[in-house]
């Protein structure tokens, strides 16, 4: 429980980030009039990058960025996924031995290499990125998604439903998902901060939004020349992207001990 | 083993001074001094895209091959003068039109085969040949014939007077004609062949034996490729490599200066950082346009931002070494309300959109961010493309397909591409063309500066591009080095001379 409130605390952290930043920042993100890398402290409170630019405001908009990849990602692999899922835990023997195999496959394949594919057939840019990201989850979700309905439908209360009479998107609707969705839920806040990682991988690879966008990995990738003369442009969002990514986890852990009927 | 080779090496080399039939091959090193020996490790972040110099390998292929595995004709020396290299003699005729050169005696390809003038007809050929991608392939289309009437005689006849031929072709590498698969092996006449080249890591060159000029100094090089510059130092101060042929980090300098086991020297760039224009296409195709553009930018604080103080503006595309250079940095001044009242003159008064198709690697799309918030402030809207390389060359330079972009020019003496109006950035002014053609068949070097200083102050009237600062050159090396150079003109780097201990 305590473990639940820390990570809601982290979490909120960077949600706060993101919405002052919708309404105020301490700077124009294009605003190049500050000096060349000045140090944190006075009128720029973490200080500027090489162009000058305030790297409170950036990290500010990394923030929003970071929290819609997250979210972009899991509703995209969220939604494929459980209807893939779905799909095969229902399906008839050959379709979910192709089903299996089909998610195995993508399930091997790196999310990187798939992200890179993706920016080569449409562009680099946030949009690009969650639907990699999403891609490469929900085939983590399906299979995941598949085993769980294949047990809840193994179970006896399942047939006593369909021989009175319920027909099978009923059973669905009252038994299937009712059954499922705590470790799905769990399991989808896990890969909401795998898929924060991701966006901070590709856009530190230059896979991401392009700039001026200021994703926390690529502020990581600007500020990495100057890591000796200028620390704080690359320890700033490396401590946002842990504070995030510990923070979901946490919040994740709470929700598996928080669910009815949880395993252990 | 590098003993027993090094002796070998020394022991062919004696053999050939023995024959005196070239007095360069005479003094010889003892190789009991130990220096001789050592192999020097290089640092560098250009690794060729191929071995091939007509086939877009890219400035890596210069700085590792040029001078060191090919040799040309002629040289082009770190403090920019062309000397005889494979050359020994040239003779022109009175009108400027037929150009005799006697070649070197005793020259051996790596290969072993000795060099005739049938192999440098070859190798000019394969320089203005329909394919080559050769960064002065145009310039040499000025040949009308290359004729070889003996072994050690080529003709090279004119279609108009080339005041630049000699030079241009100190950039011509001269291979063996029968020499197959140049973009992954070699063939040439240098002081060092080319030992293992592992992509993405090194590259590596060993003595050539047959060598006709003396030993080099070390026995040896290595290029050590990094895509970063911060691994590239640490590099440096692991001991990892010797030497970085040009620093691109500039707050990594504060660990070498004062720092007594490292030299840094900062010499002469020919790199220009361009905002490249497609003067083809509107809004580009107005002057006004390019002009307002060029004002809208800080070129002062973009240099500040990314090279800390080093690097120079020069307002145009000759840097100080060429001989017609000329401060032009006051022809389009940073000025915000000048840019606006020019934009309104143009008829673009709320401004416009344009994509900057920018290169993927720094400092591109660091530039490229400054420009976006600069021109925002005149009202243009940038969006930035992010491409690579290969899609660079594709997309900008082959099929003129784009609004704007960013590129770093490494070559000296090129402002006379804006006297081809079908280089990629569509430039074409008649009196620029001229100017530049008649330079380019001017009797005396006086005549031919005096006209490429008009044409450069023109294309700066008119922002051709816009030029926004000339590269710093910083060579780091360890205090145990000497002979190296630190110009680095052209991006090219000869190792012959350098010497460890």
């Amino acid at each position: 429980m305590k473990g639940f409130v820390a990570g809601c605390v982290l979490v909120g952290v960077v949600l706060a980030l993101a919405a002052v930043s919708l309404v105020w920042l301490p700077y124009d993100p294009a605003d190049t009039s500050g000096a060349r890398l000045v140090p944190p402290g006075g009128a720029h409170l973490l200080g500027t990058d090489k162009l000058g630019r305030d790297l409170l405001t950036h990290l500010m908009i990394g923030a929003r960025i970071a929290l819609t990849a997250g979210a972009g990602s899991v509703l995209l692999g969220g939604v494929l996924g459980v209807a893939a899922g779905l799909a095969a835990g229902f399906a008839t023997r050959w379709l979910d031995d192709a089903l299996a195999a089909a998610l195995d496959a993508l399930i091997a394949f790196p999310t990187l290499l798939l992200a890179m594919l993706v920016v080569a057939v449409r562009e680099a840019s946030l949009g690009s990125a969650v639907l990699a990201i999403g891609l490469a989850m929900s085939a983590v979700v399906a299979r995941l998604t598949r085993i769980l309905v294949k047990r809840v439908l193994a179970q006896d209360y399942i047939t006593a439903a369909r021989t009175s009479g319920s027909s099978w998107p009923r059973v669905i609707v009252e038994h299937v998902l009712p059954n499922i969705w705590p470790t799905l839920l769990v399991n989808l806040a896990l890969q909401f901060g795998l898929a924060v990682l991701a966006e901070a991988s590709l856009s530190y690879l230059g896979l991401g939004p392009p700039p001026p966008n200021a994703s926390w990995g690529r502020l990581l990738h600007e500020a990495q020349a100057t890591v000796l003369t200028a620390p704080v442009g690359a320890i700033a969002p490396g401590i946002l992207l842990v504070v995030l990514v510990v923070g979901v986890n946490l919040v994740a852990d709470g929700l598996r001990d928080l669910a009815p009927g949880r395993s252990r | 083993m590098t003993r027993k080779f090094a002796g070998v090496a020394v022991a062919l080399a004696l053999a050939l001074a023995a024959c005196g039939s070239d007095p360069a091959a005479a003094p010889q090193k003892s190789p009991s001094s130990g220096t001789a020996d050592a192999t020097i490790e290089i640092g560098s972040q250009y690794e060729p895209q191929n071995l091939d110099n007509t086939g877009g390998g890219g400035q890596g292929v210069t700085e590792a091959l040029n001078g060191n595995v090919y040799e040309g004709l002629f040289k082009l020396t770190d403090a920019g003068k062309v000397e005889n290299l494979l050359a020994e003699s040239q003779e022109v005729s009175d009108d400027g039109l037929t150009y005799t050169f006697k070649l070197r005696q005793g020259v051996k390809f790596h290969s072993g085969k000795a060099l005739t003038s049938a192999d440098v007809k070859h190798s000019i050929e394969r320089v203005t040949a329909e394919d080559s991608q050769s960064a002065r392939k145009s310039q040499l289309e000025v040949i009308k014939s290359v004729a070889a009437p003996d072994d050690r005689t080529v003709v090279v006849t004119l279609a108009s007077r080339s005041i630049s031929l000699v030079y241009n072709l100190s950039y011509v590498w001269i291979v063996n004609a029968d020499a197959k698969d140049l973009a992954t092996s070699e063939d040439g006449t240098g002081p060092y062949k080319l030992g293992v080249w592992k992509r993405g890591s090194t590259l590596s060159l060993e003595p050539f034996p047959g060598y006709w000029g003396p030993r080099p100094a070390n026995g040896g090089v290595v290029f050590h490729y990094f895509t970063e510059a911060t691994a590239l130092n640490n590099a440096l101060l692991t001991g990892a490599v010797d030497i970085v042929t040009s620093e691109q980090s500039p707050d990594a300098l504060g660990q070498f200066t004062g720092n007594a086991d490292y030299k840094v020297s900062e010499g002469h760039s020919t790199t220009k950082l361009l905002l490249a224009f497609n003067d083809r296409k509107a809004p580009f195709d107005k002057p006004l346009v390019r002009k307002a553009v060029s004002s809208a930018i800080d070129d002062a604080k973009l240099l500040e931002s990314i090279w800390a103080g080093h690097g120079s503006l020069i307002g145009s595309m000759v840097p100080p070494t060429d001989p017609w250079y000329e401060d032009l940095t006051t022809i389009d001044p940073y000025d915000v309300e000048l840019a606006k009242r020019q934009l309104a003159e143009a008829g673009y008064a709320k401004g416009f959109r344009f994509t900057l198709d920018t290169p993927n690697y720094d400092p591109h799309p660091t530039a490229a961010t400054f420009i976006k918030s600069e021109l925002a402030k005149v009202g243009i809207t940038v969006d930035i493309n992010v491409i690579t390389a290969d899609e660079w060359y594709s997309k900008v330079f082959k099929n003129h397909d784009f609004a704007a972009t960013l590129q770093e020019h490494v070559n000296d003496r090129d402002v006379v591409w804006y006297g081809n109006p079908d280089f990629y950035w569509g430039y074409d002014n008649k009196q620029v063309t001229d100017w530049i053609k008649q330079a380019e068949q001017a009797k005396t070097a006086e005549e031919q500066t005096g006209l490429l200083k008009k044409a450069n102050r023109q294309i700066a009237e008119d922002a051709a591009s816009d030029w926004l600062y000339l590269y710093p050159q910083i060579v780091v090396a360890s205090s145990k080095l000497s002979g190296y150079p630190v110009n680095g003109l052209n991006s090219q780097f000869s190792a012959y001379g350098i010497k460890k201990g």
